[in-house]
């Protein structure tokens, strides 16, 4: 049998697990019962392995969480998307309506998904690769996420991991916990330790760091 | 006395939930439902179903072979079920056109069989990653002659899961090929499951008997006894219409009673066979009748509705064949339009019509292109369907 029925017979005869404490989750989107999030970069980048693994994490929290992706067929380069949505209840339609926290990781992304920002959503972006800030009214933080990656983890391919790490302490859609437990089991066998620097690095990102490497 | 089913389909999320695509929730339900055969030609958007079936199998014993083509596929599995394995395979649109000849062949000499298609935008190549619904009547008229056909559509991952489970128990009462269908977004799409499905309504050996030549008792005087390959009796298996000892038959009358038997077997049992959900129940001027991922829009655009107090309610059929004849005509008696949104040009539309029209308006909402239905666009419709009856 598969390892999925078997862990749940265990559950099962034991009786269903007590509840644990809700986990704590704090950031400008903390407090919102319904939040769209859409990752766009382009391919290779690990757009894709971002939503998962917020999904993930936001399953963690107990939550409702529903994630789609879409990518050009290139391996490289080419366009990449990964879209979830977290929420307290069932989620029914399945893609985004109004987005309220868009991450972008290349120009084209930013350039293209903006303008299904909600006005009280948040955009954060990668601006050494977004160079041009497209126009928006709402919440803009830039963070030079691949030149710390290449720089202070070493390792340029931990980006997604450390903006992912950035996102999660900026805005609080999942707990650190989640993301901590998302993360190691996500990633490839014997990349755990790096990833987690780099989520470490990302949680570790504040205010004073937003724009200021970039300009 | 309560149907199994009625556990399945209940909507829970708690904390033993993981995160899963929906493909793979599909081979998860097969492998919990006993399946121990599969032979199958990748396809997008299915190929992670056998992808999970390749790794999953050996691990329990079983048989994953990948066949040279899709009606090998079938043919194989056709194969494992005559000699006391349910075979399933996994494809989408292309490779479920070429598998018709073998699903009248399995439906003749009652092989039970599960093939999912996941449907991607056709006909032909068409798109092969975007959302369709367009296969429909194939399922249902695929294959040539009178035949009878069960066919399911999962609308979430935990359809996935669970009406792979109703698929595998479906064909093996009835001795058929059920067939699943699912869409792009369905199968691709990862979401939050509770484990606590799977464990606590883990269905019964009782529920899954896979000894060869083995007939539900309730099901005797209906579903003939199979042949079994392999097994001390003379088998003969074929194509032609046969009589009960499985050797073609010239007689009229007999060809009669066989080509009725293999209908009724399916058509008598839809209180059994038919699954659906309604939401808002008796309280709607109009009902969103949808299947598929199509049911997620009606659900979300009957929130929408609510909001606005616009008096809707929703017929999530969860089985298409053998029509819903009961449930579709009973909604049909009390609202005034039933609306159908489709990701084809209105193929269950048509089906829903001829059942309904006698009390209701039909109105069909079919779309193609490759995006899904949003609750918006029902919502407008709904909005246009009551405005008017009100300037009447």
């Amino acid at each position: 049998m598969s390892a999925l029925s078997q862990s749940s017979q265990d559950q099962v005869a034991e009786g269903m697990a007590e509840p644990s404490p809700a986990l704590v989750r704090t950031g400008v989107l903390a407090d919102r019962d319904f939040v769209e999030v859409r990752f766009g970069g382009s391919g290779g980048q690990g757009v894709v392995l971002m939503g998962i693994i917020l999904a993930t994490a936001a399953n963690y929290d107990h939550r409702c969480v529903v994630q789609t992706e879409s990518y050009g067929p290139e391996a490289r380069g080419g366009y990449s998307r990964s879209d979830v949505i977290i929420s307290n209840d069932p989620i029914d339609y399945p893609k985004l309506v109004k987005i309220d926290l868009l991450v972008a990781l290349s120009q084209d992304a930013a350039d293209a998904y903006v303008k299904t920002l909600q006005k009280n959503g948040v955009l954060i972006y990668d601006c050494e690769k977004v160079t041009t800030i497209p126009a928006f009214a709402g919440k803009t933080i830039g963070v030079p996420f691949s030149r710390i990656a290449k720089e202070e983890i070493g390792k340029a391919q931990t980006a997604n991991v450390l903006t992912l790490g950035a996102v999660v302490g900026i805005t609080g859609i999942v707990s650190v916990e989640s993301i901590q437990r998302a993360v190691l089991e996500e990633v490839p066998a014997g990349t755990q330790e790096l990833n987690g620097r780099a989520l470490a690095r990302g949680l570790a990102i504040d205010q004073s760091e937003w724009q200021a490497h970039c300009k | 006395m309560e149907l199994w089913h009625t556990h399945l389909l209940r909507e829970k999320v708690d904390q033993s939930s993981l995160l899963v695509q929906g493909n793979r929730a599909c081979a998860l339900g097969a492998l919990d439902a006993g399946v121990r055969f599969f032979a199958g030609y990748p396809i997008t958007p299915s190929s992670e179903i056998m992808e999970a079936m390749a790794y999953e199998l050996p691990r329990v014993g079983g048989v994953f072979v990948q066949m040279e083509d899709e009606i090998a596929s079938i043919c194989a599995c056709i194969g494992a079920s005559l000699s006391g394995r349910l075979g399933m395979t996994a494809t989408s649109g292309p490779g479920f056109s070429l598998m018709q000849e073998a699903i009248g062949y399995a439906i003749m000499v009652e092989a039970p069989l599960v093939i999912v298609d996941v449907m991607r935008e056709g006909p032909s190549t068409g798109r092969v990653s975007v959302p369709s619904q367009g296969d429909v009547m194939q399922a249902r008229w695929g294959t040539h002659g009178d035949h009878p056909a069960i066919v399911l559509a999962a609308s979430t991952v935990a359809d996935m899961y669970r009406l792979t489970m109703a698929a595998v128990r479906f064909s093996q009462r009835f001795r058929t090929p059920v067939i699943l269908l699912a869409d792009e977004m369905v199968g691709h799409i990862r979401e939050s499951f509770s484990p606590e499905l799977v464990g606590r309504y883990r269905l019964t050996s009782g529920d899954f008997d896979f000894t060869p030549g083995y007939v539900h008792p309730e099901l005797v005087r209906e579903v003939h006894p199979p042949h079994v390959l392999g097994s001390e009796t003379h088998p003969h298996v074929t194509g032609c219409t046969h009589d009960e000892t499985g050797f073609p038959t010239k007689d009229s009358g007999e060809s009669e009673r066989f080509l009725h038997g293999l209908y009724d077997k399916v058509t008598n049992h839809r209180d059994e066979l038919c699954l659906y959900d309604v939401k808002n129940e008796g309280k709607g001027r109009v009902c969103i009748v949808a299947y598929g991922s199509c049911a997620r829009s009606a659900r979300a655009a009957w929130r929408l509705a609510d909001q606005e107090g616009l008096p809707v309610e929703v017929l999530h059929l969860y089985t298409l064949f053998p029509l819903p004849v009961e449930i579709i005509q009973t909604v049909a008696r009390r609202v005034e339009f039933m609306l159908v949104p489709e990701l084809n040009l209105g193929q269950y539309a048509r089906e829903v019509r001829k059942l309904a029209e006698p009390w209701t308006t039909v109105i069909s909402m079919g779309k193609v292109g490759g995006n899904l239905i949003t609750p918006r666009e029902i919502l407008n419709e709904v909005t246009r369907l009551i405005g008017k009856y009100e300037s009447v």
